[in-house]
C-alpha cells in the first residue's frame, strides 16, 4: 500500500447559496504521495480551489477527514490550523498576494519568521532562493508594486518554500501572468519538485498541467479521472502533451 | 442620486463609526448646552433673587464701638451715595447647629432683628408658618431660602444654635430671600426677635465675632472699600479696617456660584474632549473611506463628477450622524431641565425654576453641527488631490515608493512586534490624530483621576490644601490655668498623640494690602502636619514670614521680598521665606514663628493648646476625653442637669454651668458662689474649671468641605467612566477599521500561518507606541493642568500624586491594549477562503 502524505476520507464541502445548499465536494477519497507533483484540473466551478483549500487546512471540510502526514486536521480550530500550516504547507496564489507595504525580502521573511528564528542564515537562505528564481540583489528592497507579475510570483514561490513545507500548494499560479513569465514560474516549480518537494497545484492550463506527475480531474465534486506522467523533462514533451490531451478529452475538457 | 447613494452606503457600511460620531456629538452638545443654558441661568436667577430681596449692592459692618455717624457722611459726600440703610447686625463665624439629621454642623451666621431687616431689605418671605403659629413661638427664626433648598430644613423645625456653651432652640418660622447674605461667605443672615438678638449679642463676644452697625447702599460709581475705610479711619482718627466686615453683590455672586462655575468649567472641558474625539473620528473615517473607495472615486471622476460633488458624498453622512447626535443632546438637555434646575438650586442655594434657555441650546446645537460639517467638508475636500488617473492607481501619485521601515532582516525582536512596528512607522502621519485624541482624553482622565484621588475620602483633598493643621482640637484654657501643666495633663490622656502650646493668631494688617491677615503661629513649623510650602520654606526666625499663594500672586510678593505687618499701631517688617497654597481664610493667612508673632503682638501669651489624636481616634472622642478629664464643660453640665436627682447636686451643677458661661464668654476670671436654702448653705467656686472652650474644624469640615468633596468625587468618578468610554470607543473603532482596511493583508498572513491571536496582537501592538507616547505626554500635561486648575481657581497647590499618575498610566495603557486587542477580534472572521480564485 502506498504511503500517502495527504489523504481524504469521504470529504464533503458545501456552501449556502441564497438559502440553498450547494454541495461542491462530495464524499471525495484521495491520497497524495510524498514527492508527487499533483495537478488538479476541472471545469470552472468544479470545486478545484475548494478542494485545494480543504486539503491544505486553509478551510475546514463540512464532513469527512483530511489526514495530513498522519494527522487528522479536519477538527482543528482556525488557530490550530494556522499553527499547523506554518511548518507543513506553503501557498502560491493566483493573485500572488504579496504584502503591499513590505519589500520583497520582508515578504519572504514574514513567512519565515513565524516558524524560524531570525538569523543571518535565514536571511541568506531567503536571498539565495530569490536569486535562484532570477531576482537580483537590487530587487530585494523593492515593494510589490515595483515588480512585474512574473517577478512578484517568484517572490510568492520563495515565500511559500522558505519554510521547506511538506506540501507546496499552488492555486492557478500562472493565471495572471503572460506566457513568458508563466514559463519562468513553471520552471521554478519544476526545479523545486526535482529537489523533492511535494506539490499540489490547481490549474486549467494544459502547459501548466504538463509539469505535474499526476493529474486529477474533478467533476461534480468528485474525482473522475486520475492520470499519471513521468517527471517533467524525463520523457518526450510531444508524447506527454498528447497523452495528457487525450486524457482531458476523455474527461470532457 | 449616485452621490447620495455612496454617502448612504458609507453610512451603512461603517455603522459603528457613524454611531460613534453620533454618540460623541451627543455628549458634546449635551454638556455644552448644559453649560451654556445654565451659566446664563445662574446669573439670571441670582440677579432676580437679588432684585426681589430689595438688597443694596454694598454692605459694611462696623464694630459697634468703632462706628461713627460721620462714616455715612463720607458715603454721601465723597461717593454720591443717596440712601444708606442702617441697622445693627451681629456677625459670628463657625457657629455650630444641628442639621435636620441631628449632626452637628458649622456655618458662618449673621443675625438681625425683623425691624432691622425691613430697613435693610424687603424681607421677602418665600415660605412661612401661619401668623397665629408664629405668634405662639417663643424663639422664632427666619432663615435664608438656602436652608430650605439645600440643607433640607422645614417650617416648624427646631433650629438649635450652640452659643456660650449653651443650646439655643429656635423654631423655624419661615424662609426668606436675602441678597448679600445667602451664603456661607460672610454668613447666612437670620432674622430673630429683639430679645433673642440681645441674648446672642451677649454671648458672641469673641475676637472673631462682631456686633455693630451695618450700612447698606447702592453706588452708581465703582466703590472702593479700601479707599472708603481709609477715609473712615481718618475721620475716626484710628485704623478701623480690622473692625469691619464687608460684602458686595459681585462677591456674593462669586461665593454662591463659585463651585457651580468650576463644575461648569469642568463640563465644558469634558465637552471639548468629546468634541476633539468626534472630530478625530470624522477625520479617521473620511480618510479611510476615501482610501477604500479611491478607485470608485476615480471612476466617478472619469464619468464627469467634479471633486466637489464627490466631496459632498462624504458630507451627507456627517450631517446625518452629527445632527442626530447634536439634536438628541439638545433634546436631552431640555428634557432634563427640571433635574438640572434642582441640582443647580442645591449648589446655588437659590430657587431655580423655569424652562431651559432654548436659544442657548439651539445656538450650541447649530454650532456643533456647523463645526462638524465644516470639519468634515475640509477633510472631504482632499478628494480633489486625487485626479482620475491617480485615484484609479489607488492614490499613488508618483513612482517614489515608501521607505522600508525596520527591515525584518535586521530585526531581532519577536516577529509580531516587528510587524506591528513596521505597520506603525510606515504610516506615522495617521497617528497624529490618535496622539491628539489620546493626549486630550488622557489628560482629562488623569486630571479626573487625580481629583478623584484627592477627594476619595471626602474632604481629605481639600483639607490637605487648607494650609493649616485641621486634624486636632484647640483647647482654650482659663486665664488662671498654667498652660504647661494643662499640656502635661492632656499628654497623659489616652488617644492623645501630640500636644502643642500655641498663640491664637489675631488679625494683622498688611501694609499696602487691602486684605487683613490672620496669623497662624507655631514655635517650630516642623511640628505642623499640614503646612507645606510649595516654594521656599516655613519661617524659622522672628523676622521671617510665609504667605499664601493668592496673596503672593495678587500682590506680587515673592520670596526674598519684605512685607510690613501692623497690629495696634505697631509695625514690623518681615522677610518672606516661603509661599504656601492655602485655602484657609481665602489664602490671606500669614505664617509666623511665636517669636515673630510676639514682636508685633507684644502682649501675646501662648494659651491655645493644640491636641493631636492618635490614629483612629476621632476629634469628637478626643474632645470628650479632654472635657471629661477636666471636669466637663458648661454644655455637659447643662445637658446632665435634668438627670441629677439630688436637689443639692442639681443646684451645684446649675451653678457650675452659669460659672462656665461667665468664664468663657464674659472675661470673668474668678467666681465664688453661695446658695442658702433654709439652714443649708451650698457653696462653690470657679477654681475647678480649667477649660474655657474646645474647638475643632470638624464642624466646618463636615458642612462645607465634605459636600464639596463628595460632589467633586462623584463628578470626577462619572467623568472617569465617560472619558474611559470615549477612549474605548475611539480605539475600538480605530482597531476594527484597521482590521477592515487590512483585511487582505491579514488574510494573506493567515494563509502564511499567523493565527488570529498573532494578528490581534500585531494590531494591538501597532498602536501601543503611539498610545504609550500619548499617555506620557498626557502625564506631563496633567501636571500643568492640575497646577493651573488649583492655582488659578483656588490659589492653592494640589498634590499631583505621581503614584496615581503612574498607576492610571499603566491602567490606561492596559485598557487601551485590551480594547484594541479585543476590537481586532474581527480578524477571527477573516477567512483565508477570501483568497480563493473561485
Amino acid at each position: 500500500m502506498a504511503s500517502f502524505i495527504l489523504q481524504t476520507d469521504k470529504l464533503c464541502k458545501s456552501f449556502s447559496n441564497g438559502g440553498t445548499m450547494q454541495h461542491v465536494i462530495k464524499n471525495l477519497d484521495l491520497g497524495i504521495e510524498a514527492g508527487d507533483f499533483t495537478i488538479i484540473m476541472g471545469s470552472s466551478g468544479s470545486g478545484k480551489s475548494t478542494l485545494l483549500y480543504a486539503l491544505s487546512g486553509m478551510d475546514k471540510p463540512g464532513m469527512g477527514k483530511v489526514i495530513f502526514d498522519g494527522k487528522e486536521i479536519q477538527d482543528f480550530s482556525n488557530d490550530e490550523l494556522a499553527v499547523f500550516r506554518r511548518g507543513n504547507c506553503g501557498f502560491v496564489f493566483q493573485s500572488i498576494y504579496l504584502l503591499e507595504n513590505q519589500t520583497v525580502l520582508d515578504n519572504v521573511l514574514t513567512g519565515a519568521l513565524i516558524v524560524q528564528k531570525n538569523s543571518t542564515d535565514l536571511v541568506e537562505k531567503a536571498k539565495t532562493l530569490l536569486t535562484k528564481t532570477g531576482l537580483h540583489e537590487e530587487d530585494f528592497k523593492k515593494f510589490p508594486n515595483q515588480l512585474s507579475g512574473g517577478e512578484a510570483q517568484r517572490v510568492g514561490i520563495v515565500r511559500a518554500v522558505i519554510n521547506e513545507p511538506k506540501i507546496l500548494f499552488a492555486d492557478e499560479p500562472t493565471g495572471q501572468l503572460n506566457s513568458s513569465s508563466s514559463k519562468d514560474v513553471l520552471d521554478i516549480f519544476t526545479e523545486v519538485h526535482k529537489n523533492g518537494q511535494s506539490i499540489v497545484m490547481v490549474t486549467h492550463d494544459i502547459k501548466t498541467a504538463l509539469r505535474g506527475t499526476r493529474v486529477l480531474y474533478l467533476r461534480d465534486g468528485g474525482i473522475v479521472g486520475d492520470y499519471r506522467m513521468a517527471p517533467y523533462g524525463e520523457d518526450d514533451l510531444k508524447e506527454r502533451r498528447a497523452g495528457l490531451t487525450e486524457f482531458l478529452d476523455q474527461m470532457g475538457w | 442620486m449616485k452621490i447620495l447613494r455612496l454617502s448612504l452606503f458609507n453610512l451603512k457600511k461603517n455603522k459603528r463609526e457613524a454611531i460613534g460620531i453620533a454618540i460623541l456629538t451627543f455628549f458634546t452638545t449635551l454638556m455644552l448646552a448644559i453649560a451654556a443654558a445654565n451659566h446664563a441661568k445662574v446669573d439670571k436667577v441670582f440677579d432676580e433673587c437679588f432684585a426681589e430681596s430689595g438688597s443694596k449692592d454694598y454692605a459694611i459692618l462696623f464694630r459697634g464701638d468703632k462706628y461713627r455717624n460721620a462714616f455715612k457722611d463720607v458715603l454721601h459726600d465723597d461717593y454720591g451715595v443717596g440712601t444708606v440703610a442702617e441697622g445693627r447686625m451681629l456677625s459670628a463665624p463657625m457657629i455650630d447647629t444641628y442639621s435636620p439629621d441631628g449632626d452637628t454642623v458649622s456655618y458662618n451666621y449673621t443675625f438681625v432683628t425683623e425691624k432691622t431687616e425691613r430697613k435693610l431689605e424687603d424681607f421677602l418671605k418665600r415660605d412661612e408658618l401661619p401668623d397665629e403659629e408664629i405668634a405662639e413661638l417663643e424663639h422664632p427664626i427666619w432663615l435664608p431660602v438656602n436652608f430650605q433648598i439645600v440643607k433640607d430644613y422645614h417650617l416648624g423645625d427646631d433650629f438649635t444654635i450652640f452659643a456660650g456653651g449653651k443650646e439655643f432652640e429656635f423654631v423655624i418660622a419661615g424662609f426668606y430671600e436675602t441678597g448679600l447674605m445667602c451664603s456661607d461667605g460672610w454668613g447666612f443672615k437670620t432674622v430673630i426677635s429683639d430679645e433673642d438678638y440681645d441674648t446672642l449679642t451677649g454671648l458672641f463676644t469673641s475676637s472673631t465675632d462682631c456686633e455693630g452697625v451695618l450700612l447698606m447702599f447702592d453706588s452708581t460709581e465703582s466703590f472702593d472699600y479700601d479707599e472708603y475705610l481709609e477715609k473712615c479711619s481718618e475721620v475716626a482718627a484710628e485704623d478701623i479696617s480690622l473692625n469691619t466686615r464687608k460684602n458686595y453683590v459681585e462677591e456674593e455672586k462669586t461665593n454662591e456660584s463659585s463651585f457651580l462655575s468650576i463644575y461648569m468649567l469642568m463640563i465644558v472641558a469634558l465637552s471639548m474632549v468629546t468634541f476633539v474625539a468626534s472630530l478625530f473620528m470624522i477625520r479617521h473615517k473620511i480618510s479611510n473611506d476615501i482610501e477604500d473607495q479611491m478607485q470608485q472615486i476615480g471612476v466617478l471622476e472619469a464619468l464627469g463628477y467634479r471633486s466637489r460633488e464627490i466631496s459632498l458624498a462624504y458630507l451627507y453622512e456627517y450631517v446625518i450622524a452629527g445632527s442626530a447626535g447634536a439634536i438628541l443632546g439638545a433634546i436631552v438637555e431640555i428634557i432634563t431641565t427640571p433635574a438640572l434646575n434642582k441640582g443647580i438650586s442645591m449648589m446655588l442655594g437659590r430657587s431655580v425654576q423655569g424652562s431651559s434657555d432654548i436659544l442657548s441650546v439651539v445656538l450650541v446645537t447649530v454650532l456643533i453641527i456647523v463645526a462638524v460639517v465644516v470639519f468634515a467638508l475640509l477633510k472631504a475636500r482632499t478628494v480633489k488631490n486625487y485626479p482620475p488617473v491617480i485615484a484609479l492607481r489607488k492614490g499613488i501619485k508618483t513612482h517614489n515608493f515608501s521607505k522600508n521601515f525596520l527591515p525584518l532582516e535586521k530585526s531581532k525582536i519577536n516577529v509580531n512586534l516587528a510587524l506591528s512596528l513596521k505597520g506603525l512607522f510606515g504610516n506615522l502621519k495617521s497617528c497624529i490624530g490618535i496622539v491628539i485624541c489620546i493626549v486630550t482624553a488622557g489628560t482629562a482622565l488623569l486630571f479626573s483621576a487625580l481629583t478623584f484621588d484627592c477627594f476619595k475620602d471626602g474632604a481629605g483633598g481639600l483639607i490637605s490644601m487648607m494650609g493649616i493643621d485641621t486634624d486636632m482640637i484647640f483647647v482654650d484654657v482659663m486665664d488662671n490655668v498654667d498652660t504647661e501643666w494643662a499640656r502635661e495633663e492632656i499628654l497623659k490622656l489616652p488617644g492623645v498623640r501630640k500636644v502643642l502650646i500655641r498663640h491664637d493668631g489675631d488679625y494683622l494688617s498688611v501694609k499696602g494690602s487691602s486684605e487683613a491677615a490672620v496669623a497662624t503661629v507655631f514655635d517650630d513649623f516642623s511640628e505642623a502636619e499640614n503646612i507645606n510650602p510649595f516654594l521656599g520654606r516655613c519661617p524659622e526666625r522672628d523676622n521671617e514670614v510665609m504667605i499664601g499663594r493668592r496673596r503672593s500672586e495678587s500682590e506680587c510678593i515673592e520670596i526674598g521680598d519684605s512685607i510690613l505687618l501692623e497690629h495696634n499701631g505697631i509695625e514690623k517688617k518681615y522677610l518672606v521665606t516661603g509661599i504656601i497654597g492655602s485655602l484657609h481664610n481665602g489664602g490671606s493667612t500669614v505664617y509666623l514663628t511665636s517669636e515673630g508673632y510676639e514682636r508685633i503682638v507684644i502682649d501675646a501669651k501662648p494659651r491655645l493648646i493644640s491636641v493631636y489624636p492618635e490614629p483612629g481616634v476621632s476629634l469628637t472622642e478626643l474632645e470628650e476625653t479632654v472635657a471629661a478629664h477636666f471636669g466637663g464643660t458648661a454644655k455637659d453640665a447643662e445637658l446632665d442637669l435634668a438627670s441629677i436627682e439630688d436637689p443639692d447636686e442639681r443646684i451645684k451643677a446649675a451653678a457650675e454651668a452659669k460659672i462656665a458661661i461667665l468664664l468663657s464668654q464674659y472675661g470673668v476670671t474668678d467666681v465664688d458662689y453661695a446658695v442658702r436654702i433654709g439652714d443649708r448653705l451650698i457653696t462653690g467656686n470657679s477654681r475647678n474649671f480649667v477649660i474655657k472652650e474646645i474647638r475643632s474644624y470638624e464642624g466646618i469640615t463636615k458642612t462645607q468641605l465634605v459636600p464639596i468633596g463628595e460632589t467633586t468625587r462623584t463628578f470626577t468618578f462619572l467623568a472617569l467612566f465617560l472619558i474611559a468610554g470615549i477612549v474605548g470607543v475611539i480605539l475600538s473603532i480605530i482597531s476594527s477599521s484597521e482590521v477592515r482596511r487590512q483585511r487582505l493583508s491579514l488574510g494573506i498572513m493567515k494563509g502564511l500561518g499567523y493565527s488570529s491571536k498573532d494578528l490581534m496582537t500585531q494590531i494591538a501592538m501597532k498602536f501601543m507606541p503611539v498610545i504609550v507616547l500619548s499617555v506620557i505626554i498626557a502625564s506631563v500635561c496633567v501636571v500643568f493642568v492640575n497646577e493651573f486648575f488649583w492655582g488659578a481657581l483656588f490659589a492653592t497647590v494640589a498634590d499631583t500624586s505621581i503614584p496615581v499618575i503612574i498607576l492610571v498610566d499603566i491602567l490606561l495603557i492596559l485598557f487601551c491594549y485590551g480594547v484594541t486587542y479585543l476590537s481586532a477580534g474581527r480578524i477571527k472572521k477573516i477567512s483565508v477562503n477570501e483568497l480563493m480564485t473561485e
